[in-house]
């Protein structure tokens, strides 16, 4: 015997009745108007914690219990589907929800730190080199038109260190599309970029802080780095994995705001990109090393690049050169002496000092 | 064969959940891991267990509601929008012109999902085994839709105009901003009206049964919720710009070697999200009761009492604990804001909850109404 609410299914009125059932499988109510019906007939919700059952009449109504016990032991007695509830009996046992809790977060863990990476780059070394063209057309058309302005350098300038770039490019299977583009930094200052398509775009403001022009190959093997490894595309495909990954497990919850999981994901995707950088130095350090460059270049030009973000070097542009600056704000960069904060973990690029001192000592990590 | 002379008489039930944040996390982990071992088919059944559980604790009167979602059709549902969310990915990294189609295709479909969406959720809603429903009425969704995009739509193609006009000389740059301000003004001004258009479209379109809900607030109300919000937000984030701007020369001038600098962010971020948060949960409070304030069944009528203060404190709690326990007391949080909303609703019942009469022939579905429950999207309401 049962007890629960009887529904007719036509109005929304609420009967209280019991429901009892005999061995050969009939169930009938105590006080409801219907003859008895056949278990196989029945339609009974599955368990899912302490939720009321529901079990549907062949004429549309409906009986409702919260006696969950008497209702498994109904279905024990009568049915000879051993998956009903099936997931319940999973959600029920302790050590089974333990293990999966274990589970769950070590293989979560796993698959974003190695997984999504480790398919990404699969995916990106698959795909024929014109998805990276794809993308990357347009791009610098973009950036012309909102930051960059036309190269203030000598024709002389370019042309030389275009000849350093394809000197570098002879030793680079696969490398025949890759092209070097000058451009005045403005607000992204001393910086180079390497876009999908092949093109590496030099600031002024980065060539201005090189003495010697190895300095500027260093970072010009950094960035072909970055396209010998299909970055860009990779860290799309990534963002996206990542970006579905957290849509499945978290899954319609809405508890908050969506702050809860962006900080996680930016977080991520910033370690990513510390990998691609880290990536990109290593491919650096090997040709270096393979073709006989001082590898100490790169770490020379990191300390620039670091020092000229300072304000006093800015300053200093005003009525100074620009080798002149650089040399003094990177004796005042090393009396601040990097000190290493939480806002590490919001870079996109590694510790800049554990970087230089790799290239500086010439050792493989 | 029922008294229907006791209609004056009104009483009120409250609402109740009963769920159990332990409880609830076992289903939820599970639901992860069966997630994650079926690369994310399993999502749909999870999707529908959930819902079941949140239904099935949230009891009125002693009854309690039912989600009755096939999970079959969810899947469907969201596969086709995974298909269509790739295709638009890979068509966005190849040419901005075929993304820019397809975007305000899917656009111009938002309307249309809405209505699909709400349907879906109230059809497969029971209660007392009579299921709830809703009017598909695209005609008028696209109309209330219609108001926004036009207004907006005829601001940007004349800043379009005046911009090729002004590109020329450079004081005209000057201009664009304030284009802009009087934009995001009149979109602030507008958008109260529009709100209270797409809530009445909502509730006015929905049945319990075969009885129509009723919606008694008017664009008044919205109007002065909005300008309380705005209000407050001038308020909160004009004190949090006063106290950066008197923080900020205090640290700099204190330690001019960077060792501050660090942690400037960090906290300015702990001063805004808390302003953030306040806001939030003034706005999720107050529109909320403003909703089911005026939501009436009938003779029957809703009471929502969400205060702001409570709902900030659930907000920065969950927050944190969600945060700190890498999103494992994700069912603790989603449990106890239930749990909160229940206890501060309840319907003021006009005799009896038992008179209400299912709709006749609900079985027939159409071929537009089969199509229309692919397309689970959940807008939420």
């Amino acid at each position: 015997m049962i007890k629960g609410y009887y529904f007719n299914g036509e109005t929304s009125e609420k009967k209280d009745v019991s429901l009892y059932y005999s061995d050969e499988g009939h169930v009938a109510f105590t006080e409801a108007s219907i003859d008895y019906v056949n278990f196989n007939e029945l339609k009974i919700s599955s368990r899912i914690g302490n939720t009321p059952r529901y079990i549907n009449f062949p004429d549309g109504s409906q009986f409702e219990t919260e006696d969950n016990d008497a209702v498994d032991k109904m279905v024990a007695a009568l049915s000879n589907d051993s998956f009903h509830g099936l997931v319940h009996k999973l959600e029920n046992a302790k050590a089974f929800v333990s293990f999966t809790v274990v589970t769950v977060v070590i293989f979560g863990w796993l698959f974003i730190q190695y997984g999504i990476p480790f398919f990404s780059k699969e995916i990106a070394n698959i795909l024929p080199e014109e998805a990276s063209q794809y993308m990357g057309n347009g791009v610098l058309e973009i950036m012309d038109k909102s930051w960059f302005k036309k190269s203030e350098l000598s024709w002389q300038r370019q042309k030389e260190l275009r000849q350093l770039f394809n000197r570098l490019l002879n030793n680079i299977e696969g490398s025949d599309h890759y092209k070097i583009a000058f451009r005045q930094g403005g607000e992204i200052q001393a910086n180079a970029l390497a876009l999908p398509n092949g093109v590496v775009v030099f600031t002024d403001e980065l060539v201005n802080l090189a003495e010697d022009d190895l300095e500027i190959a260093a970072i010009m093997l950094h960035e072909i780095g970055h396209l010998k490894n299909h970055h860009s595309l990779r860290s799309t495909i990534q963002q996206f994995s990542l970006a579905m990954f957290v849509m499945l497990i978290t899954g319609d919850v809405s508890t908050s705001s969506s702050v809860i999981t962006a900080i996680p994901v930016m977080l991520v995707e910033s370690g990513f990109s510390q990998d691609m950088e880290t990536e990109a130095d290593d491919y650096s350090f090997e040709y270096m090393k393979n073709n006989n460059i001082n590898p100490n270049n790169f770490a020379i030009m990191m300390e620039k690049l670091e020092a000229s973000f300072l304000p006093e070097y800015h300053e200093c542009l005003k009525n100074k050169k620009a080798p002149s600056c650089i040399k003094e704000a990177v004796a005042l960069n090393k009396t601040k002496k990097n000190h290493g904060s939480v806002l590490n973990y919001f870079s996109t690029h590694p510790g800049s000092q554990a970087r230089m001192e790799r290239f500086r000592e010439g050792q493989e990590k | 064969m029922e008294d229907v002379n006791t209609k004056s008489a009104l009483s009120n039930k409250p609402f109740e959940f009963t769920g159990k944040g332990g409880e609830f996390f076992a289903i939820w982990i599970v639901n992860v891991a069966l997630t994650i071992l079926t690369l994310g088919i399993y999502s749909a059944w999870a999707k529908v267990r959930t819902h079941q559980y949140f239904y099935g604790n949230t009891l009125l009167d002693g009854v309690s509601f039912r989600y009755t979602a096939n999970p079959v059709q969810i899947l469907k549902g969201r596969l086709i929008a995974f298909t269509v969310f790739i295709a638009y990915y890979v068509a966005s990294t190849m040419s901005p012109l075929i993304a820019g189609g397809a975007l305000i295709v899917l656009m111009l479909l938002v309307p249309a999902f809405l209505v699909m969406s709400m349907s879906f959720r109230l059809r497969n809603s029971e209660y007392r085994n009579v299921r709830f429903n809703f009017d598909k009425s695209f005609k008028t969704v696209y109309k209330v839709f219609a108001i926004p995009v036009i207004v907006v739509g005829a601001y940007i193609f004349l800043l379009g105009l005046l911009e090729n006009g002004m590109a020329a000389n450079p004081e005209g740059q000057a201009f664009f901003p304030i284009a802009i301000l009087v934009l995001v003004l009149a979109m602030a001004f507008m958008f109260p009206w529009w709100e209270y258009l797409i809530t009445h479209f909502k509730v006015v379109h929905a049945k319990y049964g075969s009885s129509d809900f009723t919606f008694s607030a008017s664009t008044k109300n919205y109007y002065g919720l909005y300008l309380k919000m705005y209000g407050l937000m001038i308020l909160v984030f004009g004190l949090v710009g006063i106290l950066m701007a008197l923080l900020i020369p205090l640290m700099s001038s204190e330690d001019s070697s960077g060792g501050m600098s660090a942690i400037m962010p960090l906290l300015i971020a702990l001063l805004i999200f808390p302003a953030y948060l306040w806001v939030f949960a003034y706005l999720q409070a107050k529109r909320t009761n403003l909703l089911y304030n005026n939501l009436h069944l009938g003779d029957n009528k809703v009471r929502s009492e969400l205060t702001t203060g409570y709902m900030f404190y659930l907000y920065v709690t969950n927050t944190l604990a969600i945060m700190l326990s890498l999103g494992l007391l994700m069912p603790w949080a989603k449990v106890r804001t239930a749990r909160y909303r229940a206890s501060v609703t309840s319907v003021d019942v006009a005799g009896d909850l038992g008179q209400f009469t299912a709709m006749q022939a609900e079985k027939q579905s159409a071929l537009g109404e089969e199509m229309g429950e692919m397309f689970d999207m959940d807008l939420g309401f």
